[in-house]
């Protein structure tokens, strides 16, 4: 057996140096060099994105300090500058106001995309696995994927109180469908030489479902549940604005009440970068726990 | 065990079209593999050499007709049948290891043995340096090679490679069909093996198939009397090559014309 060749990845470092791979121990140390050449490259593009990413931030509140200070058609009431918004949110923070808001609202959005992630995938498995299931279920389903969840608020509200239920209830609602719908998809269309190889090999019912349908579902399973927290977090702010005695929309609604622009801006601030930062912990999550399928994709 | 390893007893497999209309892939086609040949193929496009391992695979079962594996009637796919597709289907989240190590896995075999026999296996293609790979960062000839080795690592009675080393480059190709006539000469396990390619049917098989389409059936079964390791160069290797070129061009003659370009050696 020959021609089984190191195809080796491309890098800038191959073109540049090409060294005479005599000796074994020129090569150990070439790879050394290589592989060293090449992190000192990943690492130095991760800092690059990183400034960038903060100086975007600072321009975009640079921009945002100078417009109702100098423009003169801007009411600072109604646009107060990121300063002026600093000041009120440093009070709240270490009165414990905010951190208390967040929890709560972490705490509904969790739960609801815990039960809307149990529920989605296992009912996308079975609908896309067993016909006769899917065929009883479809027009139910997609009948109410269709009904914008938001319309759910006040009839939500109605049966379950506006207690935590109601709120837990609203986002697993939302977030069931984008899981479900995706998970249906990459379960049934995945591809047949893969159940095939598996049915070749001697594997039963459950051990493809485990080891080859859900993996090779995955990616699409995956983009379901990314979806789904997107959605979480708008029901989660519909479900607190239709009453709530806590969280981050609450504590916005009370801001407007209080005609406090800078405790409803505080809100947005905080909505949008949990948004972020769960997106990207999802991200990172993914990379860490499934090597094959960032780079394969 | 008494009678043929394989035994296609006049199987005809019909489609529908998607108007609704039947599609002939085979017709009333008889064919008997013993243990330990290597049995090659061949025919024009459309010809039903796909169905045809489908049926033996077990993922489908014959419109009329019986396809028996050592004497009894298959029900399904099972491990006593390896499969080589032509696209790759190595699972894409496990790497070339854990891959070859599928098959061993769904028998219980212990997690030390299972690496064990894995590594053997992978080192008998040549990728043991591979093992910790992902798919995605094998070339194209060597995931066909991880996909031999996973075939075989459970040791089945026969493998079918339905154009296995279609995709890959010339000279990718030759190193792989001698490593899989080393690998059928040390395990002693049958092949069938599909081709479009003349000068592959010669240098691989003991006998090859030739068929015919519209509908499928098979049209002559010469056996290739060339000791191994085949030259390529040799004349006699030219003479068998020009008999299945004739045999396919007669084949065609009758039915289907358009079929010619697809034979390029
Ligand atoms: N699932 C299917 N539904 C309808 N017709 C089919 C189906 N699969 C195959 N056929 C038809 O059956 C015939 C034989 O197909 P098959 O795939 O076995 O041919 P083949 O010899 O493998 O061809 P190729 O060399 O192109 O791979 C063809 O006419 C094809 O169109
Ligand atoms: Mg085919």
């Amino acid at each position: 057996m020959t021609a089984a060749t190191d195809d080796v990845t491309g890098n800038d470092l191959s073109s540049s140096r090409r060294p005479a791979l005599e000796a074994p121990s020129d090569r150990d140390a070439f790879a050394k060099e290589f592989r060293r050449a090449h992190r000192r490259g990943l690492r130095r593009a991760a800092w690059l994105r990183a400034l960038l990413n903060v100086t975007g931030i600072l321009l975009f509140l640079a921009v945002w300090e100078a417009v109702p200070r100098l423009g003169t058609w801007v009411n600072p009431v109604l646009l107060p500058p990121p300063s002026v918004v600093f000041d009120t949110f440093v009070p709240m923070l270490l009165s414990g106001e905010i951190p208390a808001n967040i929890l709560a609202s972490l705490r509904r959005a969790a739960l609801g995309f815990g039960i809307a992630t149990a529920t989605g995938v296992t009912a996308g498995l079975l609908t896309a696995r067993i016909g006769l299931l899917h065929h009883v279920s479809e027009p139910i389903l997609h009948g109410f994927r269709s009904v914008p969840s938001i319309a759910l608020v006040p009839l939500s509200v109605l049966w379950f109180g506006i207690g935590e239920g109601s709120k837990v209830a609203l986002v697993a609602w939302g977030s069931f469908f984008p899981i479900w719908i995706t998970t249906f998809i990459g379960v049934r269309d995945v591809p047949a030489a893969y159940l095939r190889s598996a049915a070749c090999l001697g594997a039963g019912r459950l051990a493809t479902l485990l080891l080859v349908v859900l993996p090779a579902a995955l990616p699409m399973i995956l983009a379901g549940l990314r979806q789904g927290i997107a959605v979480s977090l708008i029901l989660l702010v519909a479900a607190e604005l239709s009453g709530a005695r806590e969280g981050v929309a609450y504590m916005m609604s009370t801001g407007h009440q209080m005609f406090r622009v800078d405790i409803m801006l505080i809100g947005l601030v905080l909505l949008g970068t949990f948004g972020f930062i769960a997106d990207r912990l999802f991200v990172a999550l993914i990379r860490r726990l499934f090597p094959w399928y960032t780079t394969a994709s | 065990m008494s009678g043929p390893l394989i035994d296609f007893d006049r199987v005809s497999q019909i489609y529908a079209a998607r108007d609704g209309s039947p599609v002939w892939a085979l017709s009333d086609v008889s064919l008997r593999v013993e243990a330990g040949e290597f049995v090659c193929l061949i025919g024009p496009s459309g010809c039903g050499k796909s169905t045809l391992i489908h049926l033996l695979a077990g993922f489908l079962k014959p419109t009329s007709g019986a396809v028996r594996f050592r004497g009894r009637p298959l029900d399904g796919p099972g491990p006593d049948r390896g499969v080589v597709f032509q696209e790759y289907a190595l699972f894409a989240w496990m790497t070339a290891r854990q891959n070859v190590e599928f098959g061993l896995r769904m028998q219980r075999v212990s997690a030390p043995v299972r690496r064990r026999r894995a590594l053997e296996a992978l080192d008998r293609v040549g990728l043991r340096h591979a093992a910790d790979r992902y798919p995605h960062e094998l070339s194209g000839g060597m995931r066909q090679r991880v996909a031999v080795a996973r075939a075989l690592v459970v040791e089945p009675e026969v493998v079918l490679m339905d154009e296995p080393f279609a995709a890959v480059d010339a000279m990718t190709r030759t190193t792989l069909q001698e490593d899989l006539l080393r690998l059928w000469r040390e395990t002693g396990v049958s092949v069938l093996f599909v081709t479009h390619n003349i000068d592959e049917a010669v240098f691989l098989a003991q006998r090859v198939v030739v068929m015919g389409a519209g509908p499928g059936v098979i049209r002559e079964d010469l056996a290739v009397d060339l000791p191994y390791p085949r030259d390529r160069g040799s004349a006699e290797f030219g003479r068998e090559y020009a008999r299945i070129a004739a045999a396919l061009a007669r084949g065609s003659r009758g039915t289907d014309q358009s079929d010619g370009e697809r034979r390029a050696a």
